[in-house]
């Protein structure tokens, strides 16, 4: 029995997310907790999108269901139990496992395709095998799959492909225009978050030079400090851009800090070629007429995201055939593991059968002592073996089928039956 | 011999299907149109190779001149394909290389006056100057013709890796930078050379007004022009594309237009 209950940004608010996460001093805790009180396996995704519980008791009919989760839940972050439930979502046996593909394979992120939940799945399956008896072999089996079909997923379309972040896609256009950057200096004006994360990607290309200049000379020092790179004074902006091949705007300012006019005026300090400014600042810090296709290249925050959204739009046309891996690896990881859990049963059965076969065998050869010729007693034992075939085939393909169909994994009445009729004990 | 069967029709067929296969690649990206157009392409410098070593076509003759430029410039564009896998080198070169190779057909086979043996090692020396100096002009022209489709695209914002895929604009001045700062003295070299064989001609007022060389000269009047905006007053971008393309106009008139020197071939 498999179940996997939790939240996601789906259909909770991050105020309730947030709540119910799990930081590395409860989950441990909490895995150990689930183990004892409810005798299952047990893995627990907490990122910020979502917070999920993959529960597994292998081979038994019952597992705990949303109503009991929420309380867990409720209890370990001390919510009331009533405001959980509304929030949980909850798959069980071949739902869960297609879910967590899914999952894993980014195809269920708030950004599809997005690299970092694959390596968030393995973190949790390995915070939980961490510790002792938490994992077993359903869910052993059930996330070792999953980081192969996501692996799959990434490789065999192009779900993955492009680039979605704003700062990220700034780096795109700059290596349009420069492919060397040790002599190259860029300058960073202002101090906005988006800036930050920006600038972390374009210091990857190893500039010669980071000037950063800010109305306040504190901010400056601050972000020249964070970046290795030189304070330069507000007062002296048009020196800056004169010197700068990449520009960083993202101030707050509320109108244009640099003009055609002013622009015109560092354009003939210049002695340098082109010019890649990223205006990341809303609103726009820089004139959108100093864009001129030859020496000053500029793009705003609107230039940029049309790269997050193209990527996107080009994304959703790899979901489906990415929906496809994981719908054929749900089904293979299903039949995989029905044939892992009949497997002894079917292997216990064809030996009892076998040894009561080579008994009758032995007991008829013996009967016909010496009335056989060795090819008439090869065709009887071949004969006894086929009956003993076409007996077991049966069974043997209607408890496969039962163990394939979900409504199994409620009774199991076929390998109760079978264990009963055949004295197959563990 | 079965060589001696390759025809211009050879080389330049492959080369166009080459080029087609680099079309087809632009509109429906696929590997296997890639290995066509590379595959094709060597297949065509093979058989150019060929007729160039089996036809001899003289390089003092304008049709020989321009096969063999053609042939130098085949190289740089499979040079070019395997060195950058995923911009669309083809699309620029092989045009270049299929424009000569096509006013190569133009100009009937000539035999010069003068048999190539009869002609002095200076005439050869000039030939071979000028046919370098043209490999640089035709490699600045396909990178300016590059920088500006760049430029262009840059100007109205197409997304980065939609469509055709460039070397960045920094990397084709480079590769135009190397490529004038090359041609520039193999060029003057070639002139000069020209020059004094001009003075060493029986009839020197005919042969200095003869057009060919008034188009070589401002030919290197242009370059002098281009390396003048470059360094001295630090021109770059779309101007220095702009006239980097009407010298290679210049050439190409240059190159149609037959020569006195040497029974109407040479350069």
């Amino acid at each position: 029995m498999l179940v996997a209950v939790g939240c996601s940004y789906r259909n909770t608010p991050v105020e309730m997310r947030e709540r119910l996460a799990f930081g590395a001093d409860k989950l441990g805790r909490a895995l150990d907790e689930l183990r004892v009180r409810y005798d299952c396996e047990a893995v627990i995704i907490s990122t910020c999108n979502r917070v999920e519980l993959y529960l597994a008791r292998p081979g038994a009919t019952v597992a705990p269901d949303a109503a009991l989760i929420a309380e867990f839940l409720a209890e370990t972050h001390g919510l009331p139990a009533d405001q959980v439930r509304p929030h949980l979502y909850e798959h069980r046996n071949a739902d869960a496992v297609r879910h967590l593909l899914r999952v894993a394979a980014s195809l269920d992120s708030l950004i599809i395709g997005e690299g970092q939940i694959a390596g968030q799945v393995r973190q949790a399956y390995e915070a939980a095998h961490a510790r002792e008896a938490v994992v077993g072999p359903l869910l052993n089996h059930l996330f070792q799959h999953a980081a192969r079909v996501a692996k799959r997923v990434r490789t065999e379309t192009g779900i993955a492909r492009g680039k979605v972040s704003v700062s990220s896609a700034a780096v795109d256009y700059v290596r349009e225009v420069f492919s060397h950057f040790d002599d190259k200096t860029i300058l960073v004006i202002g101090a906005g978050k988006m800036g930050g994360l920006t600038l972390k990607h374009l210091r990857r290309l190893q500039p010669k030079r980071i000037l950063v200049t800010n109305r306040s000379p504190e901010k400056a020092e601050a972000v020249a400090h964070g970046c290795g790179g030189q304070a330069v004074p507000w007062a002296e902006l048009d020196n800056a851009l004169a010197r700068a091949d990449i520009v960083l705007s993202t101030t707050g300012a509320p109108q244009p800090i640099v003009t055609p006019e002013r622009w015109e005026k560092v354009l003939t300090q210049r002695k340098k070629g082109s010019v890649v400014i990223l205006d990341i600042a809303v609103p726009r810090d820089f004139d959108p007429r100093l864009h001129d296709g030859d020496r000053t290249w500029l793009f705003n925050i609107d230039d940029l995201k049309r790269i997050r959204d193209a990527t996107l739009q080009e994304r959703l046309r790899h979901v489906a055939p990415a929906e496809a891996i994981v719908e054929a690896e749900t089904e293979r990881f299903v039949k995989d593991w029905a044939r892992r859990r009949i497997g002894p049963v079917i292997e216990r059965l064809i030996q009892g059968c076998d040894a009561k076969r080579q008994a009758i065998v032995q007991h008829v050869h013996k009967k016909l002592n010496g009335k056989l010729t060795e090819e008439e007693r090869k065709y009887l034992e071949k004969m006894f073996q086929r009956l003993q075939n076409q007996i077991l085939d049966g069974p043997i393909s209607a408890l496969t089928e039962e163990m394939l169909q979900e409504e199994a994994h409620r009774g199991h009445t076929l390998l109760e039956a079978l264990r009963k009729l055949f004295g197959l004990h563990e | 011999m079965m060589f001696e069967r390759v025809t211009v029709f050879c080389f330049a067929a492959s080369y166009a299907v080459a080029f087609v296969a680099e079309l087809l690649q632009l509109l429906r990206p696929r590997p296997v149109l890639r290995l066509v157009s590379v595959g094709f392409g060597c297949a065509g410098l093979l058989a150019h190779t060929i007729f160039l070593a089996v036809q001899r076509p003289g390089l003092a003759s304008r049709d020989g001149y321009l096969l063999f430029l053609s042939w130098i410039l085949a190289v740089f564009y499979l040079y070019g394909t395997l060195h950058h896998r995923k911009i669309a080198w083809g699309l620029f070169v092989l045009p270049l290389v299929l424009g000569l190779v096509g006013l190569a057909v133009l100009f009937t086979p000539e035999r010069p006056a003068v048999e190539d043996s009869w002609l002095p090692p200076l005439f050869w020396v000039h030939v071979l100057l000028l046919l370098l100096a043209a490999v640089g002009v035709c490699v600045a022209f396909v990178a300016s013709v590059m920088y500006l489709v760049h430029a262009r695209r840059l100007k109205s914002k197409t997304l980065p890796g939609q469509g055709l895929k460039f070397l960045s604009l920094e990397r084709l001045e480079e590769m135009h930078r190397r490529a004038i700062v090359l041609a520039f003295p193999l060029l003057t070299a070639g002139v000069v050379v020209g020059m004094a064989l001009l003075a060493q001609s029986p009839r020197p007022v005919q042969t200095w007004t003869d057009p060919r060389v008034l188009l070589a000269v401002a030919l290197w009047l242009v370059f002098g022009v281009l390396l003048y905006l470059r360094y001295s007053l630090h021109v770059r971008g779309r101007r220095v594309a702009i006239l980097t393309i009407v010298a290679f106009v210049l050439l190409l008139v240059t190159l149609a237009v037959p020569h006195t020197l040497g029974g109407g071939g040479a350069p």
